[in-house]
């Protein structure tokens, strides 16, 4: 009985943790990305292949997603000598529908890593093709484009990436 | 034993926080509308009494307006200079979607104004998780 409440208790919270991405799979490849960046120039996911990439899905409207924006930073600065090498990189993928307010935001929270969106808000096909169902939410994929980390924030994040690119050295 | 106690508190001391958070808030249980009701409202075009405004990024309800995330000063005003025509006797449903409740910067600061400037029947729709859960995935009437 003790165990059956444990159990299910345990379930609860792994339940509740990872209910954000129904569809994704970790060892599964990423789902493809082409879309516009702000100056309207198509990029890929496929084209940052040989890196780790963390793609974070946000939003302006987002506080949450906007509030993470200063740990990305850090994390992207702390590991600027491997984007730099290109080990590492950053997808921001925006569910934004005002442009003005995506590009006012990039600029006004510095983000320096790649920025797409379609605008389309939650129609975006991106957010259907991840089955994104909350933001912020994330994905982590490895050099041959397979998902390596599904939905990690704070600590977890920070220790996963540099773990991982520790390995990879 | 001592692991199940353990779990069992942590759901507790879970669960009471989110009950004490729904206790300190700005609008009563009676105020928030369920997203059924509105759809169902919506579909039979029984929205003569019925204003339903968007305070977050979208106005993704069908005959909403859009006043933009109420965070931001300027579409609060937007929003208090809108409201200024509207009669107080009407039944006023503000939304926005952005975020779980507890998360989102907008509904607190509009229902606060609707409050204020003495609406009878201000609703807060009720989508505690987000916009594309609580109305989108329900295929619920947008206004596109």
């Amino acid at each position: 009985m003790k165990k059956a409440v444990c159990f299910l208790l345990v379930l609860f919270f792994i339940n509740f943790v990872f209910a954000q991405s129904s569809v994704l799979k970790i060892g599964q490849p990423a789902p493809a990305i082409s879309l516009p960046a702000p100056n309207g120039d198509i990029q890929t996911l496929s084209s940052l292949k040989d890196k780790l990439v963390l793609i974070d899905f946000w939003a302006t409207w987002c506080a949450p997603c906007v509030k993470e924006q200063s740990e990305l930073k850090a994390l992207y600065t702390k590991h600027i000598n491997q984007v730099k090498a290109e080990k590492f990189e950053i997808l921001g993928v925006s569910l934004d529908k005002s442009k003005d307010n995506w590009r006012k935001s990039i600029k006004h929270l510095k983000i320096d890593w790649i920025q797409v969106s379609d605008l389309m808000f939650w129609k975006s096909p991106v957010a259907k093709e991840y089955g994104i169902e909350d933001l912020p939410f994330n994905v982590l994929v490895n050099e041959q484009g397979n998902i390596v980390a599904i939905n990690l924030h704070g600590k977890a994040l920070e220790d996963f990436v540099g773990k991982y690119l520790m390995k990879s050295l | 034993m001592r692991h199940t106690i353990f779990l069992i508190s942590l759901l507790f001391i879970c669960c009471s926080g989110v009950s004490a958070q729904q206790a300190t808030e700005l609008w009563t249980s009676n105020q928030l509308l369920e997203p059924a009701t509105l759809a169902s409202n919506i579909t039979k075009g029984e929205t003569k009494n019925l204003l339903i405004v968007s305070v977050g990024p979208d106005a993704t309800i069908k005959g909403s307006v859009e006043m933009g995330p109420a965070h931001d000063e300027a579409n609060l005003k937007r929003l208090e200079i809108y409201l200024k025509n509207v009669s107080k006797d009407k039944e006023v449903v503000i939304y926005c979607g952005c975020c779980p409740f507890a998360k989102c910067p907008n509904i607190r600061p509009a229902f606060k104004l609707l409050t204020d400037m003495g609406f009878k029947n201000a609703k807060l729709l009720s989508l505690p998780k987000n916009i594309k859960a609580d109305w989108l995935d329900k295929n619920y009437p947008t206004n596109d």
